[in-house]
């Protein structure tokens, strides 16, 4: 089973559900990834959410695309993220503490709760490009 | 996102469906906390929830905080299979009231 699917989505939150549906569509391929759907699901959103908030600041305005990257072969599942947004401090992120019970903070602790692996590289021509792994 | 609010005594129920994202979570929050900060328990049924993100957790923790506040409480009722899982995961079970 091999799987290689990319698009690009308007940066902005107007483009979130349509991210899920591509994603859905995509994890449907491969009924190893059936098994934890709603999971990834949850985790792409997360991630793109997160440009969006971070990278983009919740511009509705911006004319700039994310291009999202769906890969499956040999078992690995490699989500990449590109975008044109505000480079990301990595040493910025990170999940607030589940005992500190209060609103926000979450989505990056969902992520790597999810996937395996969570880095930034870099990608020539993008600002950012952040790839999630999970190996089954 | 769509909505139902039915009232019964002191009690209003917030009937949720469809996906809860960060695109919505504003409009949800502007429903849910007007009737909180009325002195009302909201059950929020989550029946038809189909998808809930981080924004979708935060109204929720942000909602049951501000009836706590109030001497009030919000009750998560009928709640998906979905959001249960987001739930769960964020540890917030034991924290939120789930009937």
């Amino acid at each position: 089973m091999r799987i290689f699917e990319k698009k690009d989505f308007p940066a902005n939150s107007r483009s979130l559900k349509d991210i899920r549906e591509f994603s859905r569509l995509v994890i449907s391929g491969s009924t190893l990834l059936e098994a934890n759907k709603d999971e990834l699901v949850l985790a792409i959103g997360e991630a793109a959410q997160n440009i969006v908030k971070h990278a983009y600041e919740d511009r509705q305005d911006t004319a700039d695309t994310m291009l999202i990257q769906i890969s499956f072969i040999d078992k690995k599942l490699e989500i990449g993220f590109f975008d044109k947004g505000k480079p990301i401090i990595k040493e910025n992120i990170k999940h607030r503490s589940l005992d500190d019970v209060k609103p926000g903070g979450l989505g990056t602790y969902f992520i790597k709760q999810i996937m395996d692996e969570v880095v930034f590289k870099d990608a020539k021509g993008w600002n950012n490009n952040l790839v999630l792994t999970k190996k089954y | 996102m769509t909505y139902k609010i039915t009232e019964s005594g002191n009690i209003s129920t917030i009937f949720l469906s469809g996906e809860i994202d960060m695109d919505v979570s504003e409009k949800a929050k502007e429903f849910i906390m007007p009737i909180i900060e009325q002195g009302k328990e909201v059950h929020l049924n989550l029946k038809d929830v189909e998808y809930m993100d981080s924004s979708g957790i935060s109204i929720l923790i942000e909602s049951h905080q501000k009836a706590n506040e109030l001497g009030n409480r919000v009750v998560l009722k009928e709640i998906s299979k979905s959001v249960l899982k987001v739930i769960m995961m964020a540890k917030l079970e034991q924290i939120l009231i789930l009937e």
